[in-house]
């Protein structure tokens, strides 16, 4: 296997049976408990009318974004990116302010509710199981995956991929790939035969929703230095303005007494 | 050493009161839940969820709190800034309130952070693109200023003149510092929503967020000082309502507001998000109700000067204004943000006794902080003094 540059999933949501071994696999690989897995299954409810139903699902997990919003608004910079693909989480770091709950478009983070002062609170997400790619191996939900819905490998392979299934197939599939530009693209590639709102995910832009965010923060230090300099000058205008007035003031009755005296 | 802590008599003679027994209690219940919290996790008492990470804590500890506290850097800035001597009698306890406020904001966050016992990571591990970071900062930062504010004050009131006067030389450059991080600190609460703009409702998302929390927090801090004045003088019935210098901040509401409503009504149709004004259900309602009692109704009332000079209307439209405005963030915050799950939330009793506790405290605090300072010293005093 070639090194992969980038690495990233795609889901076929025509070929998802909803069996959730992608959730036991997940949960015993990363020893986490099957109710707190890093996946939960979105978008399972029947769809549309007699005689036409349909029913989507989808394992719903970190969509590992290219530019990720969640390393962008955390304080102490307990999550990263790294070159390969994964975003991941430095539990020494974290406060527990769960702005990144806040901040991912996705709302993939999940924080540990039940956990007090000695449990040690942390946040919890997919980790594209890097102690697996370690080791040359998939993530243990795409390895468990019966039907295929779930492919790993490189990025741009990927999408190449999955335009050629939607070629293939075009009565079968929407013709979009969710996450190929979505939030600035993300590593988690989906397709789908319902429309992606059914799936659970957001409808979101191409631009990283930190855009903004990031830009109004490069404004602020010049803007804050001018407001303390237009501050500091009119603090200081005004104490000059002052002492001048209170000089004059001194000053004008010597002079009247000194005219005072001259007249006498 | 004795230290006699001197109390004006014309200030206050507690009568047998019933609320200071109530604060107490009240304190002690929220004690008794942040102890099943720390042991059980936020989790056992409140109602948050990986769908709902921020509630009830957050829109009103923090973004209310924070705004409620902007009074202090207005008076600031207009006595040491713009020399508006006039304004000195509503100084002090304009900036006692704002140190309790951001202390109580603390308080707040030891509950509600994850992991209280690391909040100077924020110290050591900074990310210079997070407005969690600066939001952080500010707190750290402003609760220094305001003690810096209040030093010369305190140490009088432990009869410590000549440390007082000392502390005078510093008060300045800390108003100078603490208008610029008060500032960014009102604005930074608006800008930690602007990485939400794909779940805050278009009626307020802007990348203006910003500096509409800014211009916002300034008839806040406004109505806060006529509120508060009102409050103590009812209270502490030998402090006189300063009635002349309340119409004078009134005076000032109607740009205020006036500003903000523009800002807000230009920038909704110039980004054609007002295509939502009425079509938007709950969302629609929500923004209208904020807008009317948060800005009309004020406009109205104190754009009449007789109205200003009216201690009863002074006090209701303070009232208004503020509710209006608390509404402002508790939509930004809460109501105006799309839940992927339809999973609901309200607050759990336990949150809120947790909030009352910390308000109870605040009250508690600011009666002895104006029971044993000189806070209402007039402003001929003070002079004399310095």
């Amino acid at each position: 296997m070639a090194t992969i540059q980038q690495h990233a999933y795609l889901f076929d949501a025509t070929r998802c049976i909803d069996c959730r071994a992608c959730m036991i696999a997940c949960s015993v690989e990363n020893s986490v408990p099957m109710n707190d897995s890093y996946i939960w299954v979105t978008g399972s409810a029947v769809m549309g009318e007699y005689p036409d139903l349909r029913r989507a699902t989808m394992p719903y997990h970190c969509m590992h974004c290219l530019e990720p919003d969640c390393v962008s608004a955390c304080p102490v910079g307990a999550w990263s990116k790294r070159e390969d693909g994964p975003v991941l989480y430095d539990e020494d770091k974290c406060i527990g302010c769960r702005y990144c709950m806040n901040a991912c478009p996705f709302s993939v983070p999940h924080f540990d509710w039940d956990k007090g002062l000695f449990g040690g609170a942390l946040m919890h997400k997919c980790t594209m199981c890097v102690q697996r790619l370690e080791v040359g191996q998939e993530p243990a939900c795409v390895q468990t995956c019966p039907t295929e819905a779930l492919k790993f490998g490189e990025r741009e392979a990927l999408i190449a991929e999955a335009h050629s299934r939607i070629a293939a197939h075009p009565e079968r599939y929407i013709d979009h790939v969710y996450g190929e530009l979505e939030n600035g693209g993300t590593s988690y590639l989906i397709l789908s035969h319902v429309p992606f709102g059914e799936l659970g995910l957001p409808d979101v832009g191409v631009t990283p929703v930190k855009n903004v965010s990031e830009a109004a923060m490069r404004a602020t230090i010049p803007l804050a230095l001018g407001w303390g300099a237009v501050l500091t000058g009119v603090t200081v205008g005004m104490e000059l303005n002052k002492q001048r007035k209170d000089k004059a003031g001194k000053e004008e009755p010597a002079e009247v007494e000194a005219a005072a005296g001259g007249k006498r | 050493m004795k230290i006699d802590i001197a109390v004006p008599s014309r200030l206050y003679h507690f009568r047998p009161n019933p609320l200071p027994v109530i604060l107490v209690a009240l304190m002690a219940i929220g004690l008794a839940v942040a102890m099943v919290r720390f042991a059980s996790g936020i989790g056992a008492i409140s109602n948050l969820s990986n769908t709902y990470p921020w509630g009830f804590w957050i829109s009103f500890d923090i973004y209310t709190g924070i705004a409620i506290s902007s009074g202090a850097f207005l008076l600031a800035a207009a006595v040491y800034i713009f020399e508006i001597r006039s304004l000195r009698p509503l100084l002090m306890p304009t900036i006692l309130t704002a140190l309790l406020g951001y202390f109580m904001e603390v308080l707040a966050l030891m509950v509600d952070l994850g992991r209280p016992e690391r909040i100077f990571n924020m110290l050591f591990y900074q990310n210079f693109t997070s407005w969690m970071l600066v939001v952080g900062l500010c707190v750290m930062i402003y609760l220094a200023i305001l003690a810096v504010e209040i030093a010369p004050i305190f140490l009088r009131g432990l009869k410590q003149d000549k440390w007082a006067h000392f502390a005078r030389r510093f008060i300045k450059p800390a108003v100078i510092l603490g208008v610029v991080v008060s500032t960014i600190h009102q604005g930074s609460l608006g800008a930690l929503l602007l990485i939400q703009s794909a779940k805050l409702h278009p009626l307020w998302w802007t990348p203006l967020l910003p500096v509409m929390f800014f211009v916002s927090s300034i008839s806040i801090g406004l109505a806060m000082v006529i509120f508060e004045s009102s409050m103590t003088s009812r209270y502490f019935k030998s402090h006189h309502l300063e009635i002349k210098l309340l119409a004078k901040v009134a005076g000032a509401i109607p740009y205020a507001v006036g500003i903000y409503a523009v800002l807000r009504f230009a920038q909704l149709f110039l980004s054609g998000n007002s295509q939502y004004l009425f079509s938007s259900g709950l969302m629609s309602v929500l923004f209208w109700v904020e807008i009317v009692i948060g800005v009309v109704v004020p406009f109205i009332l104190f754009i009449s000067p007789r109205n200003r000079a009216d201690p009863r209307t002074l006090l209701i439209g303070a009232i208004i204004l503020l509710v209006g405005m608390v509404l402002n963030r508790f939509n930004v915050s809460w109501f105006g943000i799309h839940r992927l799950q339809e999973v609901g939330y309200v607050p759990s009793l336990a949150e809120i006794s947790i909030s009352l506790a910390i308000f109870s405290f605040g009250i508690l605090a600011f009666g002895l902080g104006a029971r044993y300072l000189p806070l209402f010293e007039d402003s001929d005093a003070i002079a004399e003094r310095a």
